[in-house]
């Protein structure tokens, strides 16, 4: 098996996680806020927080707390 | 390298990953905070809503005791959203239960919002800021409730026998014969705690806020844990050209 046969194998790419640089669960925590209105604004939050995306790749509590974050703040707008 | 949160990534150009590897080791939330400010200045320092709250809740009196109550119905409010969206995966408890979940979570969550005033520097509007603590007190909360009667298992060659299970990611890599390979690096590429985690939480799917309780530790010490842990087996089978190198490893020879 190659590099090529296994790049693609999105379950193994769940189970090994995220390759880049990515920032802890704290720090998640403290920026959450800050990069959900960067998103609605349509800002780049992206660029502002470099590696709170990767985390939230990885981290499944973080993520389903920025998708509540995210769902309230809409909820709230609308 | 040394295992670490902090990804070194050194040839140029590689933004934004090299920036993001200086601005941790110089600071990370106030730093990338101030270029966030600087790039979009419509923020919540100069927004009326946020100094209202600030204001009143540091006020004396009938005042604060009042900005206290409207804050605890906030509280409130998201703590039950989090509810409202997990709801499905909850069915089997009571709605009355849940309700004591929302208050508790609510309850809690004022009080840290309370006692972090003085952390809230306006990157955001305030409702923002102190709603995530309420879904992360209600998130908390209802990951651990739903996992209340099932068991974990830590033994680290437990997911062995997991591998008929239904949809799981076991599955997944055994059709694809993988799980061979995978097995081999965490038997010769982690240790007794790692495997304990990572077989939890990237191959059982057990959430972290539970693990987190049945080992007492945190959701950051698990999750630093577990990136350790991935890191090494990624550059384990990366060596067998199984899989893509860790970013801050490719072009490294082997």
């Amino acid at each position: 098996m190659s590099v090529s046969d296994h790049r693609h194998d999105e379950g193994l790419e769940r189970v090994l996680g995220p390759t880049g640089f990515e920032i802890t669960c704290e720090q998640c925590f403290e920026l959450l806020d800050q990069y959900v209105e960067l998103e609605l604004a349509g800002a780049d939050a992206d660029a502002h927080l470099p590696g709170l995306r990767t985390h939230l790749d990885g981290c499944p509590a973080c993520r389903e707390d920025h998708e509540s974050l995210r769902a309230l703040v809409i909820a709230d707008q609308g | 390298m040394a295992d670490s949160a902090a990804i070194a990534v050194a040839a140029p150009p590689a933004r934004p990953s090299e920036r993001a590897e200086r601005i941790e080791r110089e600071g990370y939330a106030r730093r990338v905070t101030d270029r966030a400010l600087e790039a979009d200045p419509v923020r919540a320092r100069t927004e009326p809503d946020s100094r209202w709250w600030l204001t009143v809740l540091r006020a004396d009196g009938p005042e604060r005791e009042e900005a206290i109550a409207r804050l605890h119905e906030l509280m409130l409010r998201a703590a039950r959203f989090e509810v409202g969206r997990r709801r499905a995966a909850l069915s089997h408890v009571r709605g009355d239960e849940l309700d004591d979940v929302a208050m508790q979570a609510a309850d809690d969550a004022l009080m840290a919002v309370l006692s972090k005033l003085d952390h809230f520097r306006g990157e955001s509007r305030f409702t923002t800021w102190a709603y995530k603590f309420a879904l992360l007190e209600a998130g908390v909360r209802l990951r651990r409730r739903a996992w209340q009667e099932r068991e974990v298992v830590l033994e680290p060659d437990a997911w062995i026998e997991f591998g008929d299970r239904d949809g799981s990611v076991h599955a997944e890599l055994e059709s694809s014969e993988l799980l061979g390979h995978l097995k081999a690096a965490i038997d010769s590429s982690l240790t007794a705690h790692q495997r304990r985690v990572f077989v939890a939480l990237a191959l059982n799917d057990v959430p972290i806020d539970v693990l987190s309780e049945r080992l007492g530790t945190t959701r950051g010490a698990l999750y630093k844990t577990l990136h350790d842990a991935r890191r090494k087996l990624r550059a384990e089978l990366a060596a067998n050209g199984l899989v893509e190198p860790n970013s801050d490893e490719k072009g490294r020879s082997r």
